[in-house]
C-alpha cells in the first residue's frame, strides 16, 4: 500500500511538472489560470497578451511611473541615461526626466499598454554627460530594458549606437542632432521628434532675415565642437551659403567648467564683425557671451543672437546679463513650451500642476515620449513586444503628438518626414519660462527648400 | 593699449581669485601637510550659501558674503573633525585621498542644493564698467583684485602678528614640539580648515559674479589653483599671490592675442596655459617660486 501511494505521488508530480512547463512555454500571461493536472486535454485559453522578450515582465512593475499601476498588469521597463547632477545639462535633464515620469504616469492611469504598466524609474542612470559613463551605464541596464526612453546628448548617444544596434534597442534622444534623422547614422534606432539643430539654425535665420530689424549681413556661430554646437554652426553655414551671405566662421568654445570664462569667444565674436551670432551652448555660457558683448561698447543692437533649444534657461533672467538677453536674444524652439495651447500641453499642466516648470526640459521630456508610446501601442496591437519586432515597426510609424507637433511619420525619407516648423520667441520677464512666443509653427523658406539628404555634421 | 590694459586687468582679476583659492590650499598644507582636494567643493558651497543669504533671505550683499564665509568656516571645521582628524599620524597620501572623497561628497551636496537652477550671488557689480587710465574695464575685475588681495593680506597679518597665527606656524613647523609648548594642535587643524573654507566661500562668491551665474559644475574652475600652488610653492602664501596673478595674466593675454597671432594652436588654447606654466615651473624650480626646498637624507 505504501509503495503504491509513492508511485501515485510520483506520477502526479511528473504530470504536474509537465503541465507547468506547458503553461510556461505556451503563455506569458500570469493571469491565465494554470491548467489543472488532469489527463484529459482542456480547451486552450484565449490569450491576447503580446509575446515579449527583454525588458518586459509578467510581474508588476517595481516602480510604476508616477506610482500608478493596474492590477494584473505586467511591466515594460524603459531606461533613462541622462545628466541629472553634475553635467552641463543637469538643469534640463532633471526636468526632462520629470516630464517623462508624468507622461508615463498618465499612460498607466489610462490602463497601461497591452496589459502592461510602464516603469521608467528602476533603470534610470545619471551619466553626467560623460561619454564613458553613458556607455557603461548602457551596458548595465541593457539586459533589463525594452527601450531607452531617454539618451541625453549627441556624443553620448553616438557612443552607444553600435551596442544598441547589436541589442536591437531603440531610443528617444534628448537632443536634436541631424544625424538622428538618418538611418546611415543611427541604423534607424533613434525615435527623434521635431526638427534638427541644423534645420533649427536655418529656420531661425530665415525668420531673422524676414522679420528682424535688418536683413542679415554676416553670420558667426559659437558652440561646443563635436557636440550640438557643430550641428548648429553647420546649419548657419548652409543658410549663409544658400543666401549668399558671408559666414565668418565657427567659434569653438567649451562649458565654463572647462574653459573658465567665455572671454575668448566674446573677443572672437566682436572681431568677426558678424551682425548675427547663432549659439549652440549651455545657458550660463550664453548669458556670459550675450552680456559681455553688450557691455563691450558695441553699438546697441549691432550684434544679435539666436539661440538653440538647450541654450535657454529662464533663470538667466536673474543674472546680470538679463537686460542684454531681453534686448539681443531670440530663441528658436521645436515646439511651444508648457503653457502652449494644444491638448498635449493641457495634459502636461494636468500632470504637473499650475506652476510652470522652471525650464523647457519638462515639455521636451514629455514630447519625446510620444513616438515610444505609439511604438508600444503598435507592438501591442501586433501581438509582439519583442525588441526585434518593435524595431521592424519603426519605419512608417505614425505618431500623434496631441497637437504639440504636427502628426509625424517615423523613418522613411527624412527630406519628406522631418518636421520643419519652429516656435520663435523673445525674452520676456513676464512669461513663466522667460520666453514670449512671437510666432508658432513658423516655416522658413531656406529650411523648407533645403535638400535634407544627410547629417549636417559628423 | 586699448586691448592690452583691459586684458591685463581681467587677468589680474581672475588671477587674484586663483590666488585666493590657492591660499586656502596653502593654509591647510602648512598646518597638516595635506593637499586639500575638497577646496573646489567648498568654493561652490560658499557660492551657494552666498546666493541663499543674499537672494533667498534678502540680506545686504556684504552681510550675506560674511555669513556665507562663517557658515563655510563651520563646515570646514566640522569636516576636519569628522573626516581628517582620525587620520592624524597616517600617511599624508591617505589623508589627501580622503579629501578627494570629501570633494565628491560635498560636490554631490552642492549639486542637490543648487538643483536645476542657475544661481546668482546678487553682487552689485554686474557687467558695469569703469574708466581706468582712459580705458574701460569691468568693475568686477577690480573688485576681485581688491577683495582677494585684501583677504589674503588679512590672513597674512593673522598668521604673522597674532597669537593664533603664531600657534598655527608652530604647528606647521613641528607638531610635537608645538604640542609640548601647550598648543592645541587639533584646534589649529580645525582652524586651518575653517580659515581655508572661509576663503573658498569668498572665492566662490567672486566666481559667482560672472554674467552666467553659477552651476554645480562651476566647482571645477577651482582646479586652476593647483598649478598656482605648485608654481608659487605649496607652503607659500606670497608664492600663491605671485603665481596666481602671473597665471591669470598669462591666461588672459593668451586668450586675447593667441587667436590672432597663433591661430594654429587651436581654439581655447588659454585653457592649457596654466598647466604649461606648471610644467615649466616644475622643470626650473621643482619646489616652486617661493616654496621651501625639501632635502631628504637617505
Amino acid at each position: 500500500m505504501k509503495q503504491h501511494t509513492t508511485r501515485w505521488r510520483r506520477t502526479a508530480a511528473v504530470l504536474g511538472a509537465v503541465a507547468l512547463l506547458a503553461a510556461a512555454c505556451g503563455s506569458d500571461d500570469s493571469s491565465t489560470p494554470a491548467p489543472a493536472p488532469a489527463p484529459a486535454p482542456a480547451p486552450a485559453p484565449v490569450d491576447d497578451t503580446p509575446i515579449f522578450d527583454v525588458g518586459v515582465t509578467e510581474e508588476a512593475c517595481e516602480q510604476p511611473a508616477a506610482g500608478v499601476s493596474n492590477a494584473g498588469n505586467g511591466c515594460i521597463y524603459l531606461g533613462i541615461l541622462s545628466d541629472l547632477t553634475e553635467g552641463p545639462f543637469a538643469p534640463l535633464g532633471v526636468l526632462i526626466q520629470r516630464g517623462q515620469q508624468d507622461f508615463w504616469g498618465r499612460v498607466n492611469a489610462d490602463g497601461g499598454i497591452g496589459g502592461f504598466d510602464i516603469d521608467i524609474d528602476t533603470y534610470t542612470r545619471d551619466t553626467k554627460y560623460n561619454t564613458a559613463d553613458h556607455a557603461q551605464a548602457y551596458r548595465q541596464i541593457e539586459p533589463n530594458i525594452l527601450i531607452l526612453a531617454q539618451s541625453l546628448g549627441t556624443p553620448t548617444t553616438a557612443a552607444i549606437l553600435a551596442d544598441m544596434d547589436a541589442d536591437d534597442v531603440l531610443a528617444a534622444p534628448a537632443g536634436w542632432w541631424s544625424g538622428f534623422n538618418f538611418e546611415d547614422s543611427t541604423n534607424g534606432l533613434i525615435l527623434a521628434s521635431g526638427y534638427s539643430y541644423c534645420l533649427e539654425s536655418m529656420i531661425g535665420l530665415d525668420w531673422f532675415d524676414e522679420n528682424g530689424p535688418r536683413p542679415i549681413g554676416s553670420i558667426a556661430a559659437v558652440g561646443y565642437p563635436g557636440d550640438f554646437g557643430g550641428d548648429v554652426a553647420e546649419g548657419a553655414r548652409l543658410w549663409a551659403e544658400t543666401n549668399d551671405v558671408p559666414f565668418t566662421g565657427f567659434i569653438p568654445t567649451g562649458p565654463n567648467a572647462v574653459v573658465g570664462t567665455q572671454d575668448a569667444a566674446v573677443g572672437a565674436i566682436i572681431a568677426s564683425g558678424a551682425d548675427i551670432v547663432v549659439l549652440g551652448l549651455g545657458p550660463a555660457e550664453t548669458a556670459e557671451i550675450v552680456g559681455k558683448v553688450a557691455a563691450s561698447g558695441q553699438p546697441l543692437g549691432s550684434i544679435l543672437f539666436l539661440g538653440a533649444g538647450p541654450t535657454w534657461n529662464p533663470a538667466l533672467l536673474q543674472t546680470a546679463a538679463a537686460p542684454a538677453l531681453i534686448g539681443l536674444y531670440t530663441n528658436v524652439s521645436p515646439w511651444e513650451d508648457f503653457t502652449g495651447p494644444a491638448a498635449g500641453h493641457a495634459a502636461m499642466r494636468d500632470a504637473f500642476g499650475d506652476n510652470a516648470p522652471i525650464n523647457q526640459g519638462y515639455a521636451a521630456g514629455w514630447v519625446w515620449q510620444y513616438p515610444i508610446k505609439a511604438l508600444l501601442e503598435a507592438g501591442a496591437a501586433s501581438g509582439d513586444l519583442t525588441r526585434a519586432s518593435l524595431r521592424g515597426l519603426v519605419d512608417g510609424l505614425a505618431v500623434d503628438y496631441e497637437g504639440v507637433l504636427p502628426a509625424t511619420q517615423m523613418g522613411g525619407d527624412p527630406n519628406v518626414n522631418v518636421n520643419r516648423t519652429a516656435v520663435i520667441g523673445s525674452v520676456s520677464a513676464e512669461s513663466p519660462n522667460g520666453l514670449q512666443t512671437i510666432v508658432d509653427g513658423y516655416r522658413g523658406t531656406t529650411a523648407d527648400a533645403f535638400a535634407y539628404s544627410a547629417a549636417c555634421s559628423g | 593699449m586699448e586691448i592690452l590694459l583691459p586684458s591685463i586687468v581681467r587677468g589680474l582679476g581672475i588671477g587674484s581669485t586663483y590666488a585666493l583659492l590657492a591660499v586656502g590650499f596653502v593654509v591647510i598644507y602648512r598646518a597638516t601637510e595635506v593637499v586639500n582636494f575638497a577646496q573646489p567643493a567648498l568654493m561652490i558651497l560658499g557660492a551657494y550659501f552666498t546666493s541663499w543669504f543674499v537672494i533667498g533671505l534678502g540680506m545686504p550683499f556684504p552681510v550675506g558674503v560674511i555669513a556665507a564665509m562663517i557658515v563655510m568656516a563651520g563646515i570646514g571645521a566640522v569636516t576636519e573633525r569628522v573626516a581628517m582628524r582620525p587620520l592624524v599620524g597616517q600617511p599624508v597620501f591617505s589623508a589627501a585621498m580622503v579629501t578627494v572623497g570629501v570633494f565628491i561628497v560635498l560636490t554631490m551636496v552642492a549639486s542637490r542644493l543648487i538643483g536645476p537652477d542657475i544661481l546668482t550671488v546678487g553682487d552689485p557689480w554686474g557687467l558695469e564698467r569703469v574708466e581706468v587710465g582712459g580705458f574701460a574695464v569691468f568693475q568686477i575685475d577690480l573688485a576681485k583684485i581688491v577683495i582677494s588681495l585684501g583677504a589674503i593680506s588679512a590672513v597674512g597679518v593673522l598668521l604673522k602678528r597674532s597669537r593664533i597665527g603664531l600657534a598655527m606656524r608652530a604647528t606647521s613647523l613641528d607638531q610635537e614640539t608645538a604640542l609640548a609648548q601647550g598648543v592645541n594642535v587639533g584646534r589649529m587643524f580645525s582652524l586651518a580648515w575653517a580659515m581655508s573654507a572661509g576663503l573658498a566661500a569668498l572665492a566662490g562668491m567672486l566666481i559667482g559674479t560672472g554674467a552666467g551665474g553659477i552651476e554645480a559644475t562651476t566647482a571645477l574652475v577651482a582646479l586652476k589653483a593647483l598649478p598656482v600652488i605648485i608654481v608659487g610653492g605649496i607652503d607659500s602664501i606670497q608664492g600663491s599671490v605671485v603665481a596666481g596673478l602671473f597665471i591669470g595674466v598669462a591666461e588672459s593675454l593668451t586668450r586675447t592675442y593667441q587667436p590672432e597671432y597663433a591661430p594654429w594652436l587651436g581654439a581655447n588654447f588659454d585653457v592649457v596655459v596654466p598647466y604649461l606654466i606648471l610644467i615649466v615651473g616644475l622643470m626650473v624650480r621643482p619646489y616652486g617660486l617661493f616654496g621651501t626646498p625639501e632635502v631628504q637624507r637617505v
